[in-house]
């Protein structure tokens, strides 16, 4: 395999923008990102495009790569269409790394892109659901609950198993939105206290509306190539990917104790990358429920069982901590756009890593870092769908 | 009325059989998994799997009111993780007899099968699906209710 590099990163900006089509939204993220990188669409070899919901809800189905492509100037290009629930743009992203990991092509293109404002919620909150699988979606599983009470996530028995308190699930939202609120790019740029998250009315006992991301629209892209032909593109810092890895769930009977997939996940990408947890300078990770971040800690080998918590209490995954998590603001400040929030991620952790995240930016630049993104739902599983990439300088 | 998922329950016809759901067994491993699947999740045997009839009880594993309701629910509606004693753990929902208030229902409770139609909403009103009470609470007489 051939050492990749990303050499260029864009993004639309995360919140409502009712009147955008895909298209409109795509535009921005990948011009942003051709345009970071000094390529030309004719310097494209081939573009995987992701989106989750976009045929539900905006009715254009089989074709949103081309349609949304077509529309920034790209065409003619092999153009793959990735729906793999709300870790499509992390699938994108691997599809064009194994292309020019495989030296099929020299330079590539993933983009995600998502509209969930569609002018009707009840029909977006719909849609999301339908991202489980039929049988718990139909009996009106929704995925805050799957947070709640799902035996492998299961927040509910957190608080009794760790003494975990509503106030602890807190926190991630509360070290979030202040990482948002520097962020000009998130849909959510308030800086949250303990109290007005805990105080936030309730959505599925014992979430509260701050601790669940909110719907959004959205794109982000990022160009990638050989790493040998960075320089001849652009003088930007490349960032390589060190792995990529894409797992799906596992059928789990009620006495399975085998590692959860977040966790197999993680491993082998640290594997593939030679390195560990301990190694990491910054992290986005899939904060749906601003709770998960404490469980994830755990599943990414941050910290041991419970101790999620205490990782926030001691700094350690704030701002400027040893290894802070969710610089952007995360899903539940920066936005969660579903079918491009892993691209989101990996032009968060490409703008860190050059030292070009603005008032946000960690000040001991990140030379290496991860991102995880999750999605989807089975019976008989936890997520469907879990990605972990390791990026270094 | 029409059943959700036709293949999954089994919905008496007379008043010689109780409900109950259908699921499969592994005669290689033993495993019983819900709903029913032609391949051994656990030794992932083809082949080897029976219906079975589960499910008429259960224990509840896990549950939770939700305050916002997709289309064709009402909120609050209690939804929950069961364990029943053949072995699988299964997601179901709570039947309108039990009164949608915090301290109702305690992880580790028995609870006994219903089926009743999905909500009380135009677009579920119709479906008949399965649900789970507290076991303690009062046997409703009659099959009327899912006739
Ligand atoms: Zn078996």
């Amino acid at each position: 395999m051939r050492e990749v590099a990303i050499i260029g990163v864009g993004a639309h900006a995360t919140g409502q923008f009712t009147e955008k089509p895909l298209k409109e939204l795509g535009y921005t993220a990948i011009w942003g990102a051709l345009d970071d990188a000094g390529v030309k669409p004719a310097d494209i070899n081939v573009a995987y495009v992701g989106n989750s919901i976009g045929g539900l809800l905006t009715g254009q189905e089989g074709v949103r790569g081309q349609v949304v492509l077509q529309h920034s100037g790209i065409t003619g290009i092999p153009i793959v269409n990735v729906e793999n629930a709300c870790a499509s743009a992390a699938t994108a992203l691997r599809g064009a790394w194994l292309e020019v990991a495989s030296g099929a092509v020299d330079v590539a293109l993933a983009v995600g892109v998502e509209k969930m404002f569609i002018g009707d919620s009840a029909r977006t909150i719909g849609a999301l659901s339908a991202v489980s699988e039929l049988d718990l979606s139909q009996m009106g599983m929704q995925f805050t609950t799957s947070y709640a009470i799902h035996p492998k996530i299961n927040l509910k028995a957190r608080m009794k198993e760790y003494g975990w308190t509503l106030a602890d699930f807190a926190k991630p939202a509360v070290k979030n939105s202040f990482n948002g609120s520097l962020n000009p790019l998130a849909q959510h740029r308030r800086a949250l206290t303990i109290e007005q998250v805990v105080q936030s009315r309730i959505v599925v006992d014992p979430l509260t509306l701050y601790m669940c991301a909110s719907i959004s629209d959205g794109a982000a892209a990022a160009v990638v190539c050989s790493a040998d032909l960075a320089k001849k593109f652009t003088s930007k810092t490349p960032v390589r990917i060190a792995s990529c890895v894409l797992r799906s769930g596992v059928y789990r009977l009620p006495d399975d104790n085998r590692p959860d997939t977040a966790a197999t996940t993680a491993q082998a990408a640290y594997e593939v990358a030679g390195i560990g947890p301990e190694d990491l300078e910054a992290v986005e990770l899939h904060d749906a429920m601003a709770p998960a971040e404490l469980m994830l800690y755990e599943r990414l080998g941050l910290c041991g069982p419970g101790e999620g918590p205490k990782l926030i209490d001691d700094g350690i995954t704030m701002l400027q901590g040893r290894v802070p998590v969710n610089p952007s603001g995360g899903l539940c400040s920066r936005g969660h756009p579903v079918g491009a929030t892993g691209l989101l991620q990996i032009a968060e952790l490409v703008w860190q890593m050059r030292g070009e995240a603005g008032e946000r930016q960690i000040d001991k630049r990140p030379k290496v870092a991860m991102a995880q993104n999750q999605g989807g739902l089975l019976l008989g599983q936890d997520s469907a769908v879990y990605s972990c990439t390791i990026l270094k300088t | 009325m029409n059943v959700l998922h036709p293949e999954s329950i089994l919905v008496p016809a007379d008043g010689t059989q109780t409900p109950c759901l259908l699921g499969s067994r592994c005669d290689n491993c033993a495993s019983v998994v819900f709903p029913q699947m032609p391949v051994c999740p656990a030794c992932l045997a083809n082949g080897a799997m029976q219906m079975v009839e589960i499910g008429r009880t259960a224990r509840l594993f896990s549950h939770t009111i939700a305050r916002f309701a997709p289309k064709g629910f009402k909120a609050p509606f209690f939804q929950i993780f069961v364990d029943l004693p053949e072995g699988p753990r299964i997601f179901s929902l709570v039947g309108a007899e039990c009164p949608i208030e915090p301290g109702v229902l305690e992880d580790g409770m028995d609870m006994r099968l219903v089926l009743e139609p999905l909500a009380d909403t135009p677009e579920s009103k119709d479906l008949l699906t399965y649900k789970y009470v507290p076991a303690a609470s009062p046997e409703k007489s009659g099959k009327a209710r899912h006739a």
